[in-house]
């Protein structure tokens, strides 16, 4: 096998055991890698009866057939499990320096079950596995964590660490590598804290990986590259990191203001975007395995009450969350607490946007000091955010601790009036940075995608937005960000070129340099799949289905692709105030054309036997329908 | 041979552009924001040919103004530069034309230090409804697009 190692490990907590899969070369050709391979995976060996936080629950990582070529933003990695948040499929992807590691060591990924006896790591020691006692770290920051494993490991080595949030199940707790690079959503920590499994080190001294045609990788690589680093989007993440355009984006209706009670504040788009950033607390940047882009930032605050050493600084998505979304524009206080969630382990767009929620909830008489055990939750109030409601949150302590650990949809059901109805999620994980109502393709994306609300699961922000052009696949037209039109078949489209990326393991911003006959190429030339743009177009969508199988195997069906009653609402103010969302004008066309069953929500048989899914089929539908 | 189906000629673009520039340069809200950016841009038209040159860096050569604007080549080196079809540019400033999509296709060509002139786009916003507007004072409503 090239590109792939064509070897996955089988890890048995419980039983303290490692053994190999080998799985057929058709099946690595049909799902993938990443997060496609790991969803057939799960389909095939996932106890569906099991809780998420049980030892029967799978946990799993997994590369992608680009993974370790030198190229910007093609190694990055999948985990995939069932969500402790959502109760559904759960899946997330990180870049960092973890997943090259990985395939030198010559696993493609890891299934992990079992729970350990205690507080362990796994060891990955030039392809040997071990589970070690990791006694020592459990109850450490992530930062503190990382930095023991590489004085135990070597400066070499590199590691996934989950911190307190993971080790107190939060259903929303994060994993690490290298105290910066998130799997951030769905509560991958949690699943890693229920199983005492703090930390994941891999060392590799092996240098060199097997392509299927390596002169072309080498050509495609040195092509490709300046190609990627002179793109417009590169420039602005590299010169201002990923909230480079965040004054911009407030200008469309993009960026949430207040728990979405509001998408237009000038002033907090000037203080919160990246040249404010860059101009008042960058020191570097920093970068993913073998990128050119570098829009990581290394931020260092010097005075006030949220100084902070220099270290990893905040994403787009943790710039809103802990900026406008809690009414604050406040930029000093965003990098404390972007610092204070990746220490503990807690993804900051589900905590920050629980938050969020729970200030307006406080205003509105829906939590009350009692609840909060006297801590007054007030718009833009961030040094009790950062002093009191992180901690309390990761530790899971008090009663405010406890309430928001929950994430926003279920402390709104423990919660009085109609708080649900402005949460801001979608089959129960809050939505990402992107205000729909700036973006009406984001509603029918964020409600559709299988993970919950999301806008990376698919392409839709980016094609909705202008930074795709497909012409091979006949998306060559621009879209009207404010109303649905084309929206349902840009979305047929958008979900089988987001399950490519994050099956190949592509990175969302570098890829917008390639086109589609780029990709086929570069997977070709890595792993040999012999793809065409439409056999991998093809497979894509094969992904997404096997996805929605996946969640309807769960009890999903189509009541659930739906958004809160806030994010439906009209906005209030600036450019896209009153204009309605055709949602679901959106979602019954998008059914239509994906030929779902409109109360399962999934595809029908015939459907799903077209795109080479027979055994799920018969799993699924009656041998007559 | 032009193409262009709003410009008769580059003489005929640097009049319209000159007047609508000479009231954004003057608008204490736009052109104050836009002088924040202390940049120098030139835009560069196919179909007609020509270049526009809109100083931000330095001084203005006129009291009341929050820019300079050179019509035509001029001696004044650009930090960055974006080459487009007239027409596109045209019905860019009436707010119709997504300018992310513009550089995905190649119809926008760029280059020097972008990253500055994508953060104008923002602040030029409110421009789109001077456009049309500098156009109707000039009497050629007949130019005015709409949304189809």
């Amino acid at each position: 096998m090239h590109g792939n190692t064509g070897k996955i490990a089988l890890i048995d907590l419980t039983e303290n055991t490692v053994e190999s899969l080998m799985l057929p070369e058709e099946t690595y050709r049909r799902f993938m890698g990443g997060s496609g391979l790991a969803a057939k995976i799960f389909w095939d060996r996932a106890d569906f009866a099991a809780d998420a936080l049980s030892p029967e629950a799978l946990f799993m990582l997994m590369n992608g057939p680009l993974t370790g070529i030198k190229l910007s933003g093609a190694s990055r990695m999948n985990a995939t499990a069932r969500s402790p948040l959502t109760g559904g499929l759960a899946e997330s992807s990180c870049g960092g320096y973890f997943p090259p590691a990985l395939r030198l060591a010559g696993y493609d990924g890891l299934i992990i079950t079992g729970k350990a006896t205690q507080p362990s790591l796994l060891l990955i020691n030039n392809g040997i596995i071990t589970i070690e006692d990791a006694g020592s770290l459990w109850g450490k920051g992530i930062l503190e964590c990382t930095t023991d494993l590489h004085k135990t490991y070597g400066k070499k080595s590199t590691s996934l660490v989950i911190g307190p949030a993971g080790e107190n199940m939060v259903p929303f707790a994060c994993i690490l590598n290298e105290a910066h690079h998130a799997f951030g959503r769905c509560g991958m920590g949690a699943v890693m804290g229920s199983k005492n499994l703090k930390a994941l080190v891999v060392n590799s001294e092996a240098k060199e990986l097997s392509f299927a045609d390596p002169d072309r990788i080498k050509a495609m690589t040195k092509e490709l590259t300046p190609r990627i680093k002179n793109h417009l989007i590169s420039q602005v993440l590299h010169d201002f990191g990923t909230s480079g355009n965040l004054e911009g984006h407030m200008y469309s209706g993009d960026v949430p203001v207040r728990n979405w009670t509001s998408n237009f504040d000038e002033e907090m788009g000037d203080a919160l975007t990246g040249s404010t950033l860059s101009d008042r607390f960058l020191k570097k940047t920093a970068t993913c395995a073998y990128c050119a882009v570098a829009c990581k930032r290394i931020v260092q605050v010097d005075e006030g009450p949220f100084a902070l050493d220099e270290g990893p600084g905040p994403e787009y998505e943790t710039v809103v969350a802990f900026g406008s979304l809690q009414g604050s524009s406040d930029l000093a206080a965003v990098c404390k607490a972007g610092r204070v969630c990746n220490d503990l382990g807690m993804d900051t767009i589900s905590a920050g946007a629980t938050i969020a929620w729970a200030m307006e909830a406080y205003e509105k008489g829906h939590i009350t000091d009692e609840q909060t055990g006297g801590i007054p939750l007030l718009w833009g109030d961030m040094e009790t955010v950062v002093n009191k409601v992180l901690p309390m949150m990761a530790f899971r302590k008090g009663k405010l601790g406890n309430l928001l650990s929950m994430g926003s949809a279920r402390a709104a059901r423990a919660s009085g009036g109609n708080s649900l109805e402005y949460t801001a999620q979608s089959k129960g994980m809050e939505a990402p940075m992107h205000d729909p109502r700036g973006g009406h393709g984001h509603a029918l994306s964020y409600a559709v995608s299988p993970r919950g609300a999301c806008h990376v699961q698919t392409a839709m922000h980016f094609m909705e937005t202008g930074a795709c052009n497909y012409p091979v696949i006949g998306f060559e037209f621009d879209l009207e960000a404010l109303t649905s039109e084309k929206k349902a078949e840009t979305m047929v489209l958008a979900a089988a070129i987001g399950s490519i990326e994050n099956s190949a393991c592509l990175c969302q911003f570098a890829d917008r340099s390639l086109t589609l006959p780029e990709i086929v190429e570069l997977i070709n030339a890595a792993a040999g799949y012999g793809y065409d743009v439409v056999s991998m177009m093809e497979a894509g969508l094969r992904i997404f289905h096997l996805k929605r199988c996946i969640n309807y195997r769960f009890g999903f069906g189509a009541s659930d692709d739906d958004l809160t009653p806030r994010l439906k609402e009209p906005a209030r103010d600036g450019d896209t105030a009153g204009i309605e969302i055709q949602f679901d004008e959106m979602k019954d066309r998008f059914y239509e054309l994906m030929g779902f069953d409109p109360v399962k929500g999934i595809a029908f048989r015939k459907k799903l036997e077209s795109l080479g899914l027979k055994e799920e089929a018969d799993d699924i539908w009656p041998q007559t329908i | 041979m032009n193409m262009s189906q709003y410009y008769k000629d580059a003489e005929d673009l640097y009049k319209i552009y000159g007047y609508f520039l000479d009231r954004v340069l003057r608008d204490d809200k736009i052109g104050l924001k836009m002088s924040k950016a202390g940049i120098i841009i030139k835009f560069m038209y196919t179909d007609p040919d020509a270049e526009i040159t809109i100083d931000l860096k330095n001084p203005p050569s006129k009291e009341g103004y929050y820019g300079t604007v050179y019509m035509g080549p001029c001696n004044v080196k650009e930090d960055v530069w974006s080459k487009q079809p007239a027409d596109h540019s045209h019905r860019f400033w009436h707010g119709l034309e997504n300018p992310i999509a513009g550089i995905t296709k190649g119809i926008i060509k760029q280059g020097g230090k972008v990253t500055a002139m994508l953060k104008l786009l923002p602040v030029i916003k409110p421009a789109f409804q001077l456009f049309p507007v500098a156009l109707k004072e000039m009497g050629l409503e007949s130019l005015i697009v709409t949304k189809k």
